[in-house]
């Protein structure tokens, strides 16, 4: 019988010391909502910033009973996506899907997928930059003892110049959050669109940096507070007659991407679709067969 | 006549930076001249240090650099922890309250009283002020850290500061480094009252400014005091500035308190033989 290069290594890649200690991390980062939690990030067969600290968190929770969706920008098919998938697959053997609701754990960078997540799920995000503090305060040791000693008013002042310099608060991405009431966090890319949608959700969320040796988590039903004024509120992403080019969809999160003309180089256009690729299938699916529509 | 509540009482503060050895005594202090230890390299910044500050009066600390001065104001400040000591503080606004000794806070309570109920201004405008956020986002840190949380108040308030502090409300969204020496003391004062202290604290807030700078931001201080009879800790090595603002003064040399008393008195009668050079070199 053959083996396979894959079949060499441990079950989910890392060793099983390097995952026990990341599921400690894990429990720490729950029992702490919001808290970063440092730990051991290992080397794995992809560089750092492409997702290696969710991966590592996905390697030591998922179980070969698993049923595992991998996502980049909510888009089951990119690159990352697939390169991912195909890792985990490979060195678990476990199932994998693009149907958020048949998934049991989905790893994700950028996007929470648009069909509500249920409270036997998971969602791993891939973390960029952990600390929403970076911004005000370089050097790390300090912000530590900020988030300690919940000293957030350089955050605000942040914010409140965002309000100045731009009339508005133009936080694109990563906006930050009190978790709990206590601790702030980063949201990682996730669009604002998808922040709220952290709030009192049903699903566990855990957050992993493999390039800043950081894990932090949303558990189940934990408030979420966007940094906002009362004169200025945080406001998700719209655009008023943006429609999904594929499924008519108005009520998702929209990108944006050109169509080249073929056969005029000057030509071509804009074209608006749903970020979450496989929600637009299945619309697009209920569309041309008149089954019930996602919800 | 009933004698004034004192909101500050400080006693046996000590501050040193090094593991410090047996005869550390033997050789440091005002007698010796020296507040570094030839054996052990321990600088002994602070020594036993104790004053009372009243309700609305203006105390000035004086003495040379390396005296001790600044330490002690950041001791108060709750920025630099002292070894030992006691720093006991009465709410001016519940004098019946039990006074708090502010060394036995923890970091949190201590963040929270530094930024509600006391107020600084430093000598270098950049230690008080973060040069990358504009002026007027300067002056919000403390109202939005005491949870202010409409822009169109906040802005408001901090435009009654400028005006209160003789700065242009017009340039309430202009940078730091756009305004001048005595322009940013006086930013770094307004910033400091947005929180309406209990204390202020200045630490040679006219050093580096020139002499007709330094008389418009001594008279502000001076409004401000009379104003809102705020206490004041003033620390400076011009004693021309603790004549003008201070009621009494202590005179620290080597990290030790040399002398105290009223400003007055010290300046006419000074005891101690520092004291004497000081006001002989000053006059």
């Amino acid at each position: 019988m053959s083996t396979t290069p894959e079949q060499l290594y441990n079950f989910g890649f890392i060793d099983e010391d390097s995952k026990r200690e990341v599921r400690r991390q894990i429990l720490k980062a729950i029992a702490l909502p919001g808290h970063q939690v440092p730990f051991a990030s290992r080397d794995l067969p992809i560089a750092r910033g492409w997702g290696t600290g969710g991966l590592q968190i996905t390697m030591a929770i998922i179980d070969a009973n698993d049923i595992l969706k991998v996502i980049d920008q909510g888009d089951d098919e990119s690159v990352n996506a697939v390169n991912l998938r195909r890792l985990l697959q490979r060195t678990t053997g476990v199932t994998t899907t693009v149907d958020t609701t048949a998934a049991s754990i989905i790893q994700t960078r950028h996007r929470i997928p648009e069909e509500p997540m249920r409270r036997d799920q998971i969602l791993v995000l891939q973390v960029p930059m952990v600390d929403p503090l970076r911004w005000v305060e370089p050097n790390l040791e300090r912000a530590t003892v900020m988030h300690g000693e919940s000293d957030y008013g350089r955050m605000w002042v942040y914010m409140y110049e965002s309000v100045v310099k731009a009339g508005d608060l133009r936080i694109a991405t990563q906006y930050p959050v009190i978790v709990a009431g206590r601790y702030m966090m980063d949201t990682t890319p996730i669009p604002r669109w998808d922040v709220m949608r952290l709030h009192n959700a049903e699903a566990l969320f855990l957050f992993g940096a493999g390039r800043e040796k950081r894990i932090y988590a949303v558990p189940p039903y934990t408030t979420i507070e966007p940094l906002q004024f009362e004169d200025f509120r945080f406001k998700t992403e719209f655009v008023a007659g943006q429609i999904c080019a594929r499924c008519g969809a108005q009520d998702t999160f929209l990108t944006s991407h050109f169509v080249v003309d073929t056969t005029n180089p000057a030509g071509g256009y804009w074209r608006t679709s749903c970020s979450d690729t496989s929600f637009c299938d299945k619309r697009v699916l209920v569309n041309t067969t008149n089954q019930e529509a996602p919800q | 006549m009933t004698a004034p509540t004192w909101i500050l009482q400080a006693s046996g503060l000590n501050k040193q930076y090094g593991p410090g050895c047996p005869r550390c005594q033997q050789f440091t202090g005002p007698a010796h001249n020296n507040s570094q230890c030839p054996i052990c390299n321990t600088v002994h910044a602070c020594v036993d240090a104790g004053f009372t500050l009243h309700q609305g009066e203006v105390l000035g600390i004086v003495g040379e650099s390396g005296s001790g001065k600044s330490t002690l104001l950041q001791m108060v400040n709750l920025a630099t922890p002292a070894d030992s000591g006691h720093i006991w503080y009465r709410e001016p606004r519940t004098p019946d309250a039990e006074p708090v000794d502010l060394l036995q806070m923890d970091a949190y309570r201590s963040r929270h009283f530094r930024n509600d109920r006391l107020g600084i201004v430093y000598q270098r405008p950049e230690l008080g002020l973060n040069m990358r956020f504009t002026v007027g986002g300067n002056v919000a840190e403390k109202l939005l850290l005491a949870n202010w949380r409409h822009v169109g108040n906040i802005r408001a308030r901090i435009r009654e500061l400028m005006e209160q502090t003789e700065l242009p409300p017009e340039r309430i969204d202009d940078a730091p480094h756009t305004f001048s020496g005595g322009m940013l003391q006086r930013v770094q004062i307004a910033k400091a009252l947005s929180s309406s202290p209990s204390l202020l604290l200045l630490d040679e807030v006219t050093s580096g400014l020139d002499l007709s700078v330094q008389a418009r931001v001594l008279d502000l201080i001076r409004r401000i005091q009379w104003e809102q009879q705020m206490t004041m800790l003033l620390v400076s090595h011009d004693l021309g500035v603790i004549k003008q603002l201070a009621r009494r003064t202590i005179v620290m040399k080597n990290g030790h308190i040399v002398e105290s008393g009223l400003t007055d008195q010290i300046l006419e009668d000074p005891q101690h033989p520092y004291t004497q050079l000081l006001v002989s070199s000053a006059l």
